[in-house]
């Protein structure tokens, strides 16, 4: 018996498609009456089309709401513009120039490095605080990228098409261009910088240098970078500080915010203190009218205080006078006879706080032993910890999946791109931190900042309930639904935090988690920035259909 | 080729080629949302396809004077589409990675019909979808093409820049490819597997 030549498939799609010649068709027709398998294959290629052709006419996603008008008007208006960004682009080079790297260029050939080249400034400069001048404008710099990069991320959706981008690109050059001339701020630099006493200020005062002092009056905020400060003068203003060492002697009626290895305050404060430092001391003729926020080592309160404390600390000794509530951590605390406080007293440390009876304290101090927990230390306490620690994390996973269910869902989903969450991870992980301290301290103001920082936080909390989620997904597949998902999300969190509990790869897998769930986050929050459902949208035209199949052809009868 | 059951618009083009604004905005509105899933089944991300879409209508726009009327207007509109769609894919770097094998190195080979019938049965639209997300650019373009928006093979010919002789050949391919995506979970992979 002689075997049956089938037809070659292409030969059938070439049928099914009405591609062949008459002859060949019928040649193709015949042989499918007789061959079942030709005619399943036939039957089967035009499933395939008609499958091919339902999955793509089906309509699965919205039109776009940035399509609902055509908008050729808005691209033809706005080419001009990419000339007015050359001419931006050039005037902010310029400024960029003449205001910044000029500047430099002279100062450091004064200092013998004839280069601008910030590296070599770092290396050969050697002490660090000495690189402040170049860090200011590296602060400037990185601030616009930051901004301008989250700007460009958060509206993404509208400025991709390219006049929306030429905007952009146009701001951005019309801030480098007309900063220093718009505003009323005055720039100084130099080794030696100083308001001299007697000079008056009207406005914000940017000073950068190695010794940095204010003996006159500047009516406005003062940014002040340099190994030393002091500030012997009146600022009406605010008074940021990165500094070595600081000291504060004058009158600053407004607030101060202090980067500082060591800050001295025996003047005038009318508002607030937020200091991160060393040491900390506020001399006995030092006063702060409002309240006082101290993160540092020694921390020393010999002045007044008009409100409330919150300090961080190794040592802390009160002399002075608190006329709000104490709240401090740390190691060891020491009130002095003199000390004064007049609202509640807290102290959370290692050791109980050593008290003067002759202290003043509105109600008595209430301490609360704390221990440090050791990353080392793998005793039995150490696992209770994880436990409760876990049970915390299932208990926030479920009141966030109850809380927002959808969104739950979307950043499960938005996990599972591995490459885009890792990368938007790191990016976000590592930027918005800094973006959120640049903010605190130049350009959009601490309340931003610390809002910032803020859900920074929530977020990194939350990063082990996604990541463990997918892994809960991984091992017991795919659902949306709540109960099914929490005890994905259980399980996978549990999974999870014994993987980082493994001595040496804990901290990469904790440092991947943070990575991969931040950035899973951070995409669902993009994806809902996605444009959503124009309304009125007219009904899509009813889309062309698969062809049907030759005549006198038997298939299928589909 | 026209889209079945749909009138062409030939009053509302006869209109926009005189400059009728409300016209033009008619047709935009009435052809915009096919021609944007066009663009979003060709082109990789739906921004793409958003960009995509509104640079079609505006080529459109542009070349309407042109439009010869006694054609099918959607037609030359999926035409604008492809081309334009094709042109920005070809000149993505990376392309070249799964496009520079030959065209015409088909096995004519039989494949078992009743495990082609099975994958065809078990996938979902959905999966479908996605699958041909996965497709080399010029699979997936053909496929839309010819399945989406019903183009002869001479237009796809013309549109890849292929001899039409080739079409069957780049569509038979894209088949497979398609099918190995979908198969890939179920190892029900089907055909042009070499």
């Amino acid at each position: 018996m002689t075997p049956i030549k089938h037809l070659d498939e292409m030969t059938l799609l070439l049928y099914v498609e009405r591609q062949l010649d008459r002859e060949r068709a019928q040649e193709v027709s015949l042989h499918t009456q007789t061959c079942t398998r030709c005619m399943t294959l036939l039957r089967a290629l035009d499933r395939e089309s008609r499958l091919l052709t339902r999955a793509m006419l089906e309509q699965d996603e919205p039109f776009p709401a940035r399509l609902t008008e055509f908008r050729m008007a808005v691209k033809r208006s706005m080419q001009w513009i990419w000339g007015l960004v050359f001419g931006l682009a050039v005037l902010g080079v310029y400024a960029l120039y003449a205001g910044y790297i000029e500047p430099w260029e002279k100062q450091l050939d004064q200092a013998g490095f004839g280069s601008t080249n910030l590296l070599s400034l770092l290396v050969f400069q050697g002490a660090f605080w000495k690189g402040w001048q170049s860090m200011f404008t590296l602060f400037e710099v990185l601030a616009l990228a930051v901004l301008a990069g989250s700007a460009a991320f958060a509206f993404r959706k509208y400025i991709r098409r390219g006049s929306a981008l030429a905007m952009v690109f146009a701001s951005l050059g019309l801030l480098l261009a007309t900063t220093p001339a718009a505003s009323a701020t005055e720039f100084r630099k130099g080794d030696s910088v100083s308001v001299a006493k007697g000079e008056n200020i009207i406005g914000d005062v940017f000073l950068t240098g190695n010794h940095v002092r204010v003996d006159g009056t500047v009516d406005g905020d003062v940014f002040a970078f340099g190994q030393q400060l002091d500030v012997g003068g009146h600022v009406t203003g605010d008074v940021f500080c990165f500094a070595q060492g600081t000291r504060i002697s004058g009158q600053v009626d407004g607030n101060i915010r202090a980067f500082t290895n060591n800050i001295t305050i025996s003047g005038d404060i009318g508002r607030n203190v937020l200091s991160f430092n060393e040491l900390m001391n506020l001399d006995p003729n030092g006063k702060v009218g409002h309240s006082l926020t101290v993160f540092g080592q020694t921390v020393t309160l010999d002045g007044k205080i008009g409100r409330d404390v919150v300090a961080f600390f190794d040592q802390s000794t009160l002399s002075g006078t608190i006329g709000g509530s104490l709240y401090g951590k740390g190691k060891s605390l020491t009130i002095s006879p003199s000390a004064e406080i007049g609202g509640k007293a807290e102290f959370e440390g290692a050791k109980p706080a050593t008290v003067s009876n002759e202290a003043k304290l509105a109600s008595p101090l209430q301490f609360t032993m704390h221990q440090p927990h050791s990353g080392h230390d793998r005793s039995v306490g150490y696992y209770i910890w994880r436990l409760i620690w876990t049970a915390a994390f299932v208990l926030l996973g479920l009141v966030i999946y109850g809380l927002f269910p959808r969104f739950a869902v979307e950043t499960v989903e938005a996990g599972e791109h591995y490459g885009a969450a890792f990368g938007l991870g790191v990016l976000v992980t590592f930027g918005l931190p800094i973006a959120a301290i640049i903010a605190c301290v130049t350009i959009v103001g601490l309340l931003l900042g610390l809002s910032t920082l803020f859900l920074y936080v929530i977020v990194f909390l939350c990063t082990e309930i996604v990541v463990g989620t997918i892994v809960g997904q991984w091992l017991l597949g795919r659902t949306s639904d709540y109960w099914p998902l929490v005890a994905r999300m259980a399980l996978g969190v549990l999974l999870v935090r014994i993987v980082t509990s493994i001595p040496f790869i804990g901290f990469w897998a904790v440092l991947a988690v943070v990575l991969w769930g931040m950035g899973a986050i951070s995409l669902a929050v993009y994806r809902r920035l996605q444009p959503v459902v124009a309304p009125n949208i007219p009904s899509v035209p009813a889309g062309p259909v698969g062809n049907p199949l030759p005549p006198n052809t038997t298939v299928g009868g589909m | 080729m026209s889209a079945p059951g749909k009138t062409e618009p030939t009053d509302l083009v006869v209109r926009a080629r005189t400059g009728d604004a409300e016209a033009w905005g008619d047709l935009y509105r009435e052809f915009a949302p096919a021609i944007f899933r066009f663009c979003r089944r060709a082109m990789p991300t739906h921004e793409d396809a958003e960009d995509a879409t509104m640079e079609v209508f505006m080529k459109l726009r542009d070349k309407l004077s042109q439009f010869d009327h006694t054609r099918s207007f959607t037609a030359w509109l999926y035409k604008v589409a492809a081309n334009h769609c094709w042109d920005m894919l070809r000149r993505r770097k990376g392309r070249q990675n799964k496009e520079t094998e030959d065209v015409d190195d088909i096995p004519l080979e039989h494949p078992d019909p009743n495990q082609l019938e099975r994958l065809i049965e078990e996938r979902s639209n959905d999966e479908v979808r996605k699958a041909l997300g996965k497709l080399g650019v010029r699979a997936r373009m053909a496929l839309v093409m010819r399945y989406y928006s019903d183009m002869s093979y001479d237009e796809i010919a013309d549109a890849l820049g292929v001899r039409r002789a080739f079409v069957g050949v780049v569509l038979l391919r894209a088949r497979h490819e398609l099918r190995q995506v979908l198969g890939e979970n179920s190892a029900l992979a089907v055909g042009g597997t070499r």
